[in-house]
This record gives structure tokens, sequence and C-alpha cells, in this order.
């Protein structure tokens, strides 16, 4: 059948069109432009993400403020130390390897290696322990932390408060007179949220670029799949649980159970994406190692039996996890076509202060 | 030709009226009248008023039953879920919102002892007509804490009772000083939050606990609201039907969901609507 276009067609498709537009327009009521640097997209080959955009939509005013944020030590209770100071960009904003244990106001030394950050927008539990169970609640911690920025957060708000230009941005980005608790984790949040890594080698591979690993990294990723995935699980390379991997040779650091506080938590700490794994040494959460090497050696003969040991590397006795030396360079070649050089050089997070 | 005029009137019409609608808020047809109600909360430490001293206070006002001394330096807790039933099916559920925009939130109370513009609920919208029971939340349920950064009496930043390690609200706090306290100041601190339950299955135990209480009371009558009648049920809480056989020796220092279940147990006890004013 052919279609015309009757005189009819002509008015009623462009008025329902116009009447979609304005419904539309009140639903979303928004005046930014849909593509930009600053707005979150989902990576294509990642699952969906579990923040609360709803509240706390990414914009560009908000980012900007919280990158503001995260490089200002004022927020630290004496001025010295900011967000900045142990999460390090070129390090996927974990500490340098020259800080296994990062330091706090008046050189307070951490006890627990400073998490890299990324594709926090798919979490749902923060920090090793993940007690934090809210992006936005994570930035409290750290500046309540007596060893990190020993500030009250309280105290952070007045400061801003009383600062020459966050009160002009806070209502620039939020439109609020007065500067309250939620907005500055919301812009904390917004400048986190786009630290998204999903531009490594192994993407391009994944998403169907032959070429973007070479033979021994293929052969690694396969070594990898068949030794790690069960907990190191793709995309994201971790399955977000708690387990004890054997890391502490006696446990001093009670890890899970200090937030469930049941005793078969107990040296259990949540397995760590191993994106970016090239530029975080030292790892674990002792940062016990320097080098991969060390790490897939601590599997193979490492571990000893211990409370809560992780049965899917140690059982019956003896570490689960075989493998050659040849293998162990292998896994390690593929471990580093991780590295995400597009997002530890990614020019809107420079730091822009003054 | 007229044809087209007349559909083309038909089109203006049609589109003006969906831009009309489309931004226009729903509205409560106006039909039911509506009416509030002010819910007084009286706190008590046994037959005593309670009152707030100063930190660091050598004033012990209250004994347990255990006759261990102390006093309160900082007392209060959150309400939520607020909900009033009738003897002829009324139901009122108070409205929920947590936002960063502390005037955007809806239903979440806290009363904090020492502050008596904190003492009244003051509900509004309630449908005319009998009721004799209030229900509430005694805390901060898992939708006040995972839409994330909240403003007002949730914000952290003003004096919001939130752990920061541990996110949740603390849903019933209790701070002074106790003789029978060997801690540094003899401090007492009891602070009793968790939202969150993972239920033991197989081998496993349960993990977290969730510290939110229903408290359901019904009033000592029957009570009319309309758009000229504001009733005011008068709750009186009662800290010893908490602590009134806690040792104080040994349960000084609470900061854990688990730690708190003890507790927890008698909270919904402590709450009882001693009368109502029509």
């Amino acid at each position: 059948m052919k279609y015309n276009l009757t005189t009819r067609d002509r008015l009623i498709w462009p008025a329902l069109l116009f009447v979609v537009i304005v419904w539309v327009g009140c639903v979303s009521e928004s005046d930014e432009p849909i593509l930009s640097l600053y707005r979150f997209e989902k990576p294509s080959h990642f699952p969906e993400p579990t923040y609360t955009f709803q509240n706390n939509d990414v914009n560009e005013k908000g980012f900007n403020l919280g990158k503001m944020l995260f490089f200002d030590p004022s927020l630290s209770r004496d001025g010295s130390v900011s967000c900045s100071s142990c999460h390090v960009q070129s390090h996927a904003f974990a500490d340098t390897w020259l800080h296994p244990f990062s330091f706090g106001v008046e050189d307070r030394e951490g006890v627990r290696n400073s998490p890299p950050l990324f594709n926090l927008a798919f979490q749902t539990e923060f920090f090793w322990d993940g007690g934090v169970t809210h992006l936005d609640f994570a930035p409290i911690l750290a500046i309540e932390s007596e060893i990190e920025m020993d500030e009250s957060f309280e105290n952070l708000v007045h400061k801003l408060n009383n600062h020459t230009q966050y009160p002009k941005l806070f209502k620039e980005a939020f439109g609020v007179e007065e500067i309250t608790g939620p907005y500055v984790l919301h812009a904390f949040s917004q400048f986190m949220l786009l630290m998204v890594s999903a531009d490594s080698r192994y993407d391009q591979f994944v998403k169907g670029d032959q070429n973007a690993l070479n033979q021994e990294e293929i052969e690694g990723l396969l070594l990898f799949r068949k030794h790690c995935e069960s907990c190191h699980r793709e995309p994201l390379f971790t399955d977000l649980s708690y387990r004890n991997n054997g890391v502490q040779k006696t446990i001093t650091d009670l890890g899970r159970e200090a937030i469930t506080e049941v005793a078969q938590d107990r040296a259990k700490f949540k397995v760590p994406s191993l994106r970016n794994i090239e530029v975080t040494s030292p790892y674990m959460h002792n940062a016990r190692f320097e080098g991969l090497l060390q790490v897939l050696n601590h599997y193979t003969e490492g571990i000893q039996e211990q409370v809560n040991i992780d049965p899917l590397v140690f059982k019956n006795g003896k570490p689960t996890i075989q493998l050659t030396d040849p293998e162990k360079e292998k896994i390690i070649a593929f471990l580093k076509s991780l590295t995400d050089d597009n997002f530890i050089n990614n020019p809107i997070f420079f730091n822009s202060n003054e | 030709m007229k044809n087209i005029k007349s559909k083309l009137a038909i089109s203006i019409v049609f589109l003006f009226s969906s831009l009309f609608f489309s931004c226009q808020e729903n509205e409560d047809p106006n039909s039911i009248s509506q009416g509030e109600m002010i819910v007084k909360f009286d706190n008590y430490v046994g037959n005593q008023n309670m009152v707030i001293d100063e930190v660091g206070s050598t004033n012990y006002r209250y004994s347990n039953a255990n006759g261990q001394e102390f006093n309160l330096t900082r007392f209060g807790y959150y309400i939520s879920h607020v909900r009033l039933e009738g003897p002829n099916g009324e139901v009122f559920i108070d409205e929920m919102n947590a936002s960063a925009d502390a005037k955007q939130i809806k239903g979440y109370y806290r009363v904090v002892q020492g502050e008596s513009d904190t003492y009244n609920i003051h509900l509004k919208n309630i449908p005319a007509g009998q009721y004799n029971k209030i229900i509430f939340n005694l805390g901060v349920k898992e939708d006040g804490i995972q839409e994330g950064a909240v403003g007002g009496i949730l914000d952290r930043a003003a004096g919001a009772w939130f752990w920061n390690w541990n996110s949740g609200f603390i849903n019933y706090i209790i701070e002074g000083h106790s003789p029978a306290s060997l801690r540094d100041e003899n401090r007492l601190q009891i602070h009793i939050g968790g939202w969150k339950n993972i239920p033991s299955a197989d081998e496993n135990p349960q993990r977290f606990f969730d510290n939110n209480v229903e408290v359901s009371l019904p009033f000592d009558a029957t009570v009319m609201v309309s758009e000229t009648m504001r009733p005011s049920p008068h709750i009186i809480m009662d800290l010893l039907k908490v602590i009134g056989d806690t040792d104080l020796a040994i349960q000084n220092n609470i900061h854990s969901p688990a730690a708190a279940v003890p507790f927890v147990q008698k909270l919904a006890e402590a709450f009882v609507v001693d009368h109502t004013h029509q």
C-alpha cells in the first residue's frame, strides 16, 4: 500500500510531536546538552550502575566543585592533607608506592592501603571492609578519621560556608543559599562518579578489537579466566564479595567482622578490582606485596591454613591454584593490559585549584 | 477547507490542553476534608522528668534498679513512618521523602531532649475521621539511608546521629555519666542503631541487625480529626524501661548493631500513650 500524506496527517503528526516534546520536557526538565564531557555514561559492556543518579545527576558545575574539594587541603583539620594526597590520578587514584599506608594529618600513618578510585558508580559498598553503603557517605569517613583528615564533617561545612569562593560555587551548582552537608557529599560523588575506567586494551579486545592484546596477553586472559575469574569477575574484575585470602600471617585486622559482627567474617576483605593493577602497588589491604609476581606466588604457595580461609584459594591443606612460571608471566602480562591510560591521564581530573 | 480548519482548531485545542495538563501538578480532589494532629512526646526517667546536664556533670539525678546512679548529657531518638488507624478502618500514612533539600524532607522526626520544639510532631493532611491508634517506626530505615546524602535532621554536618564507619543512623541515643562506669570521665554511651538484616542461612549466622522498632500505641480514647478539631495524643517515654535493669558497670559503651540488640527488645515498651486531648 502506498502511503499518502493527507492534510490531516500533516496537522496531526506535528501536533502529536509537539505534545510529546512538551511532555518529555516537563518530565526531565533538563537544559543540559545531552552530549557532554561531564555526563555519566555507562560503558556498553558494564552492568547497570547502582548509584542513585535520580537524586544527584552529574553536571559540569557539580563535578568541578567536587574536584575543587577533592584537591583542597583546607578541608583537613590542620590544612595539611587533601583527598588527593592519598588518591593520586597517575596511580588510578590509589596512593603512590612510596606510601604503603597513607599519611594523614600530623603524618599519622594509616592502617590499610589506600584503595584506588574508579567505577564507583557500580559498587554498593565502600572501603576494604564495606562498612559504607553509599558512595555519598564515603568522604565522611575519610574526613573524620583521626588518622586521615581528622576534621568533623560539621566543622568542614562550617569552614566552607565562611570561604571566599565556595558559597558562590555551591549556589551555582545546586541553587542553595547555604552550604549543607548533603550538597558537599553530592559534589564529591559527582567528581568520583565520572572516574570510569573502561578503556584499557582488555576493554578494546572484548569489544571486538582482536589486535588489542598480543598472543601472550590472550593466553594470560584465558589462564586468568580459569584461575582467578571466580572472585575477580569481569568486567569489574571483582565479584564485590568479602574473602580471606590469607594475606595476614597473623590476624590483627578483623576486616569485615568489624562491620557484620560475626566471627565467620574475621579477616575477610573486599575483593579488589584488578583494573589498573599495574599502577596501584603495593597490593592487599596490608600492602604486603610490592609486585604482581609476589601476589601470584602467594596464591600458589604462600597461603597457609587460617580461620575463614577462602576455599577457592586454599582447600585440603594446600593452595588450590597451581601455576607454572611461564603461566604466571602470561597472567601478569594480561593484568598489565588492564591499565587504562586514558583514565589515568584524563585532563578532566587534573587539579585546577590555584 | 472548513473541515481542515476545524481539524486545525481541534489540534490547537488539544495541543494547548496537553501543554496545560502535562505541566500541571496533580491535585487532591478537594472533596475529602482534612485535619491535623499534634503528637506530644514527654521523656521520663522512671517517675522523674528528664533533664539534660552539661557534659562532665557529676550531679547524678537518676538511678537504675541496680542502684547505679547516672545522669544524661544527650538523649533523643528518630521517628519515621508514622501511621494512624481508626475504629472504622480509617488509615492515615504520613508521607515520607528523603532529600538533600532540608525543606523537601518529609516524615522524619527527631526528638531531642532539651530542645522543646522537637517534642511535638505535627501531622498534617489527615483525612477527617476517628482515630484510636498510632504506629510509628523508632529509627531510620533503609529508605532514609540508601537514597544517599540527605539534609535537615538527617544531615551529619547539622548534628545528625550518623555512623561514618558503618553507614546508618543512631536510632536512639543515650549519653551521660555514671560512677558505675569505669571509663574515662565515667562515660556512659549507648548508641542504638542498625538497619540491615542478612538473615542466617545454612550454617551462616545472622549478619547485621535491623534495630528499627515498630511502636504501636492504642489511644486511651477515640479522637476525632476534622478541619476544626485537632486532637493531641500525649506519649510518655520512660528511659528506665530500657536501661533500668542494665549493669552500667559493663554495658556503658554500646556502638554497634549487634551490641544494641538487648536494648532494642525493650524499646517498644518504653512508650505509652498517657492521655489524649481532643
